[in-house]
């Protein structure tokens, strides 16, 4: 797509040059060079070659704030998505965190390699190779060696946890998921970084992956992979013969069926917890409410909400491994300080990213607050 | 040449000792396969995983590090931050499904051709033994 | 980055036969002047020679290259023959790449197929990186003309005198009144017997007297900032509340206090007592009293009698109990550590009953005990008698990983052997033994006092002592003799410990303040054990007797003047050329998480904090090795390595592949 069409396909043309979107970006709080409107408006006037060459295109963290809040309805994350595509089809590409090694990881997953992503499985987990349930579990076991314990850049997490944590609870409710060694990162990461070609080859390797598992619904603790499953496969590749699923959907409604239940608590002390909205489950598939009911229907846990929240939601400062700087550390230490403010003693969050930034923000920092996952509390309280 | 399968192999040695250890086989004429290509690096410890993933990616069979006996390393200690950090980019290419022996770190010493040549030897024949890594041509 | 085009001149060298007897020459030519950027390509007999050099200089004046490639022999071999070729015509000397078509390909390599397709891959990896490569700017920085000694025993005593005799300033600070360390305690010194005294006193009054030393005394190093060459350092002088220009040393202070003869003496360990004016020994340097603040009523209670009775007593008006600690700023080109050691605490082995009974002595207490400036004068008494029997017991602290310190302290054998002389000398009645493990005298005339002593009738049993108790009035020692496999009990009136070498209990906070590492035993790790022995991974800080590990004064000697020598060399050029090929951060991406400052041996990373809150790595390139380690754990990739950096490097795996 040239600019000219992106500028058709998004929208920007009605940009009424009101500033919402500069004013509600994180990434302008900090940096004021960085313009989401200034960048609409040269795509407007035809300087759409300048934006593909541009720094700053990489530093949007694809949050969304100023989509939601476009009073013109402008969609500035697939402007972003779509300039990013053109730019890299020129070379050009973000600067890599970690020395690119997260995208090399997710470029590797496309040849077919025989991995052996699922060795995070433990005797007490029930999977299968075949069944009703794909249990979708994303690049945990990649960010173990990355991000956990004795990884290159140890910020004290134990992803994997997460996806022990996540066949537990499936499997308390009754679900036994297929867990398979051919599953893909999901591209989520690629897509957003303008590789469309890398992007389609791993949702493809995986959509072969689940139908071969027979399985018609897939379920998903991570939100990114949650929402390229669920509305970037159809788009790029048609629809599916699939239903996606969020673990906290999935959730609720067992709570209300009355299927998930958790022990009394023995003590008078509440809890305190804060919770942070992640920017794709929140703002973009619009989950908000789900995690909340969940928590509230733990017992001993008091949650209490950030200044921002829900559609408000801070984003955790880095997106797709790329350009994530300074400017990334003052938008987590601002959140981190946001969540301690609200005098709660864990910041619970809902996606594995979000985990692993805000961590890493707390190394060397004075920040005291305790990060969890929300599978880790619901394990740790389920009956 | 031949139809055997004939490996990428890249290596990178450090400069102080095992370059120069490297050389040490060349000037006393010892032999070994060509199937290296040998990149220098300052010290070992400047090796980031980024760099064997990437070779990986771009078709190496094998990727090798060469680097200075424990205690000898130029700047105190780059060899032991290289050891820890291969170690565990020895599991990451294991759970990519590349497998962990297509990563090998050694230490050779300026004074030790005869070992950079045995040991290039011994990791060419085992790669050439493994073969090309599984299906990648698919990609 | 320079945007002018890149225009690349590629030289295959023959190196007569040796590269073109098993490597294609002309075919390497030919594939390499297809690359992009190439503008000439051509091969030649022999680079190295002048017609070789001329062709480049050649090239580049008339071509108009700005990036030469040479694939040839190792970069070791004529790295910076070939990067002086291009300098000459006008070059900077880092726009040049090597391919290592000898030592690595023609001469390990015996197809001549297999061994030109290589050379073209070798070749067109230097070419990739060639064009990527930036110009550097070589650099050099001023050494100033003055240094700093830290700590003045013996090892601080030398370098200092060395330094100024060699017409440079020296700043020689100590923290202790006086200088003389620990060997000013001793009484006599092996193997030669010289009295201590006798050969550091004259030394001690060199250094006072010297025109161009400084002694800090009773001062301490409080911070280090800068680099070889500029170091900026401050010092915190404690007040004496003795007015430094005023006192004669005549001692009427500490007659005249109150507290007279009350307070335990360190000097003596614990052994005598003094004054809290004091003057730690008679020939202490420099001479003048000290007013210990922790025991003066005044001080403490803000009272002393009616008036404090040592300012009454002092004819010179020198008491001055208005003195406040003072910060001395100094700038200085080299550092030499001398900080020296401190002595095993025996307490750490209850089983020896030290600080229980009082005839169980550390070495030092006995050094103190024998000497003739010492608490007896030298009589060896204790509880006013002579003793009878002496026990001496090896290796206590040392070797002994029951206490983490696996290393052999080095004089404790032989001191242990010049006690024992000692006592027979004075008291040739008294029986004396030995339990060793194993006795160590490596020094020049140690094994032949070893065996005078043994002459002199000393016992010596092999075996390690496992208890000491109290037996009526005298000590049980108790032992097996591993010679005869039988325990052996010994009674005892006094037994001397040969207590062990340790690191400084703040050893770590002055490594911290240097920003020097130690080695696994606790003492400051040298930059080679072999090589490099006074030198630390910091350029220009250089280290001097028992503060690197355990030594005796020859050892201590000698290494000092070593650690002189250094400081001299880069003092007497005035300049150091700094490393080129460093580290850079991006300050625009640096989250200043602080990796990069943990991994780096050499201090060259440090966390500035640019606006409240928010840090940001900045890397001082004249500390910088250029290692690279922390570019590989820098999260964010703020950090570049010069001349190798990521796009470089991969473009080279990129070519070989
Ligand atoms: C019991 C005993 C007997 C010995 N007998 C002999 C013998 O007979 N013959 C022999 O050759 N060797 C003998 N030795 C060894 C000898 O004492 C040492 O080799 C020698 O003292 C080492 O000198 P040094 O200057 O390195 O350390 P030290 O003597 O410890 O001097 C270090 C100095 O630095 C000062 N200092 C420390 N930290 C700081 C700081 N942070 N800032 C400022 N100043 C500081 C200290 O106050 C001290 O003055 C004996 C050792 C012992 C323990
Ligand atoms: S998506 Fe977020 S980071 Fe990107 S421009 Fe919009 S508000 Fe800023
Ligand atoms: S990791 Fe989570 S919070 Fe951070 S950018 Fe992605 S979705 Fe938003
Ligand atoms: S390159 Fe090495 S010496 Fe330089 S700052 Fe980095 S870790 Fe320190
Ligand atoms: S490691 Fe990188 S991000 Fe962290 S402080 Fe150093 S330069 Fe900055
Ligand atoms: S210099 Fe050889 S490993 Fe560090």
């Amino acid at each position: 797509m040239n600019s000219e069409a992106i500028v058709k396909e998004t929208r920007a043309y009605h940009c009424l040059e009101c500033g919402v979107c500069t004013s509600s970006c994180p990434v302008a709080r900090v940096r004021p060079s960085f313009s989401p409107r200034l960048l609409v408006e040269k795509a407007l006037f035809g300087f759409g070659d300048e934006i593909v060459r541009d720094r700053d295109l990489w530093s949007c963290l694809v949050c969304g704030r100023c989509t939601s809040r476009c009073p013109s309805n402008v969609d500035y994350l697939n402007f972003i998505k779509e300039m990013r595509i053109e730019a890299s089809k020129l070379g050009e590409k973000g600067l890599f965190s970690h020395d690119g090694i997260l995208n090399t990881i997710m470029e590797l997953q496309s040849l077919s390699l025989r991995q052996k992503r699922t060795s995070w499985i433990t005797d007490d987990l029930e999977v299968a190779d075949e069944g009703e349930w794909f249990y979708f579990v994303g690049c945990l076991p990649y960010f173990d060696l990355v991000f956990g314990e004795g990884g290159y850049c140890d910020v004290g997490l134990k992803p994997t946890e997460r996806a022990r944590n996540t066949v537990r609870i499936l499997n308390k409710m009754g679900i036994k998921p297929v867990v398979s060694n051919d599953e893909r990162c999901c591209g989520h990461d690629l897509l957003w970084n303008g590789d469309l070609e890398g992007f389609r080859r791993l949702a493809e390797l995986n959509l072969k992956t689940i139908e071969k598992s027979g399985a018609k619904k897939v379920i998903c603790l991570c939100p990114e992979g949650y929402v390229t499953l669920k509305r970037d496969y159809p788009s790029y590749l048609g629809e599916q013969d699939i239903e996606v699923v969020q673990l906290y959907q999935l959730l609720a409604d067992k709570l209300k069926e009355g299927k998930l239940n958790f022990v009394e608590n023995g003590s008078d002390n509440p809890v305190k917890v804060t919770f942070h909205d992640p920017c794709s489950l929140g703002r973009i598939a619009e989950i908000y409410e789900e995690p909340r009911e969940i928590l509230s229907g733990i017992p001993g846990i008091e949650l209490v909400e950030m200044e921002r929240n829900r559609a408000d939601a801070l984003c955790c400062g880095t997106s797709g491994w790329v350009n994530c700087s300074s400017c990334s550390k003052q938008i987590q230490t601002e959140r981190l300080k946001e969540a301690e403010a609200t005098g709660a003693d864990i910041l619970l969050v809902a996606c594995p990213k979000c985990g692993i930034h805000l961590s890493c923000a707390k190394y060397n920092s004075d920040i005291k607050i305790e990060i969890k996952d929300i599978t880790d509390l619901i394990v740790e309280k389920m009956a | 040449m031949s139809e055997e399968f004939e490996p990428n192999i890249v290596g990178f040695a450090c400069n102080w000792c095992s370059y120069a250890g490297a050389d040490l086989a060349g000037t006393s004429r010892m032999k070994y396969p060509p199937n290296i290509r040998i990149i220098r690096v300052m010290c070992s410890g400047r090796v980031s995983p980024s760099f064997v993933l990437k070779a990986f990616q771009m078709g190496a069979d094998g990727v090798l590090i060469t680097g200075c006996h424990p205690g000898d390393c130029h700047y105190i200690a780059g060899n032991l931050k290289c050891e820890k950090t291969m170690e565990t980019t020895r599991k990451l290419i294991d759970v990519l499904g590349i497998g962990e022996e297509r990563l090998r770190l050694e230490w050779v010493s300026a004074s030790e051709g005869s070992k950079f040549a045995d040991v290039v030897t011994d990791f060419t024949n085992h790669i050439r033994g493994l073969g090309p890594i599984l299906g990648k041509s698919q990609g | 980055m320079e945007t002018a085009e890149i225009r690349i001149g590629v030289y295959i060298c023959h190196c007569g036969i040796n590269i073109a007897s098993t490597v294609d020459v002309d075919r390497v030519r030919d594939s390499i002047s297809q690359l992009p950027n190439v503008i000439v390509s051509r091969d030649f007999k022999y680079m190295c020679s002048d017609p070789g050099q001329e062709l480049v200089r050649r090239d580049i004046k008339e071509k108009g290259l700005n990036r030469i490639v040479v694939a040839s022999c190792s970069p070791r071999m004529h790295e910076p023959t070939f990067r002086m070729t291009i300098q000459q015509a006008g070059l900077n000397p880092y726009c040049l790449e090597m391919a290592n078509i000898r030592e690595q390909c023609s001469w390990v390599h015996e197809d001549r197929e297999y061994a030109t397709a290589k050379a073209v891959k070798l070749v067109s990896a230097a070419v990739a990186k060639v064009s990527l490569l930036e110009p550097l700017e070589e650099k050099e920085v001023e050494v100033r003309p003055e240094a700093l000694v830290i700590g003045g025993g013996i090892a601080g005593i030398q370098a200092s005198l060395d330094i100024a005799d060699a017409g440079f300033k020296v700043y020689l600070v100590e923290r202790e009144p006086s200088i003389g360390g620990h060997m000013a305690q001793l009484d006599k010194t092996f193997p030669t017997l010289d009295c201590s005294a006798c050969i550091l006193t004259p030394r001690m009054v060199e250094v006072e007297r010297h025109p161009n030393i400084e002694l800090l005394s009773y001062s301490e190093v409080i911070d280090v900032s800068g680099y070889i060459g500029n170091f900026h350092v401050k010092v915190r002088k404690k007040p004496r509340y003795i007015a430094m220009d005023k006192c004669t040393g005549c001692g009427m202070c500490a007659e005249a206090c109150r507290m007279k003869g009350k307070i335990i003496s360190e000097f003596d360990v614990g052994m005598g007592k003094r004054s809290v004016p004091y003057i730690p020994f008679p020939y202490a340097v420099p001479s003048k009293y000290t007013i210990d603040p922790e025991n003066c009523l005044f001080i403490t209670k803000g009272k002393c009698g009616k008036s404090p009775a040592c300012k009454d007593a002092c004819s010179s008006d020198a008491i001055d109990f208005e003195q406040k600690e003072e910060i001395v700023e100094l700038d200085v080109g080299t550092i030499v550590v001398a900080t020296g050691f401190d002595l095993f605490d025996a307490r750490e082995k209850p089983e020896y009953g030290y600080g229980l009974y009082d005839n169980v002595l550390s070495g030092l207490e006995f050094e103190r005990l024998v000497s003739s400036s010492g608490p007896t004068q030298g009589k060896i008494v204790i509880d006013d008698k002579e003793p009878r029997d002496v026990v001496f017991v090896q290796c206590v602290g040392s070797r002994d990983k029951s206490v983490g310190n696996e290393y052999c302290s080095r004089v404790c054998c032989m001191y242990t052997a010049k006690q024992a002389h000692l006592i027979h000398e004075k008291l040739p009645d008294a029986k004396l033994t030995v339990f060793y493990i194993d006795i160590r005298a490596f020094g020049k005339g140690y094994e032949e006092f070893y065996d005078r002593v043994r002459e002199e009738g000393v016992r010596y049993i092999r075996g390690n002592v496992s208890e000491i108790i109290k037996k009526g009035d005298r000590l049980l020692v108790m032992a097996e003799d591993t010679l005869l496999g039988e325990p052996v009990d010994i009674e005892a009136d006094l037994v001397v410990l040969a207590t062990g070498i340790v690191p400084r209990k703040d050893v770590k906070e002055v490594g911290n303040l240097l920003k020097i590492s130690r080695s696994p035993d606790g003492f400051f790790l040298e930059s080679h054990p072999k090589m490099r022995p006074v030198d630390t991974a910091t350029d220009g800080i250089y280290l001097a007797g028992c503060a690197q590990g355990p030594k005796d004064i020859p050892d201590t000697v000698a290494q000092a003047k070593g650690a002189a020598s250094s400081a001299m060399t880069k003092m007497a050029r005035g300049k150091v050329k700094v490393e080129v090929t460093t580290a850079s951060v991006d300050t625009f991406v640096c989250r200043g998480c602080g990796r990069c400052v943990e991994v780096c041996e050499y201090g060259a990373p440090n966390l500035e904090e640019v606006e409240p809150g928010i840090f940001v790595s900045q890397i001082n390139d004249s500390i910088c090795k250029g290692c690279g380690a922390c570019s590989v754990v820098c999260p964010s990739g703020a950090i570049s390595m010069k001349h190798f950096k990521n796009e470089q490097i991969l473009s080279q795996i990129a070519a070989v592949i």
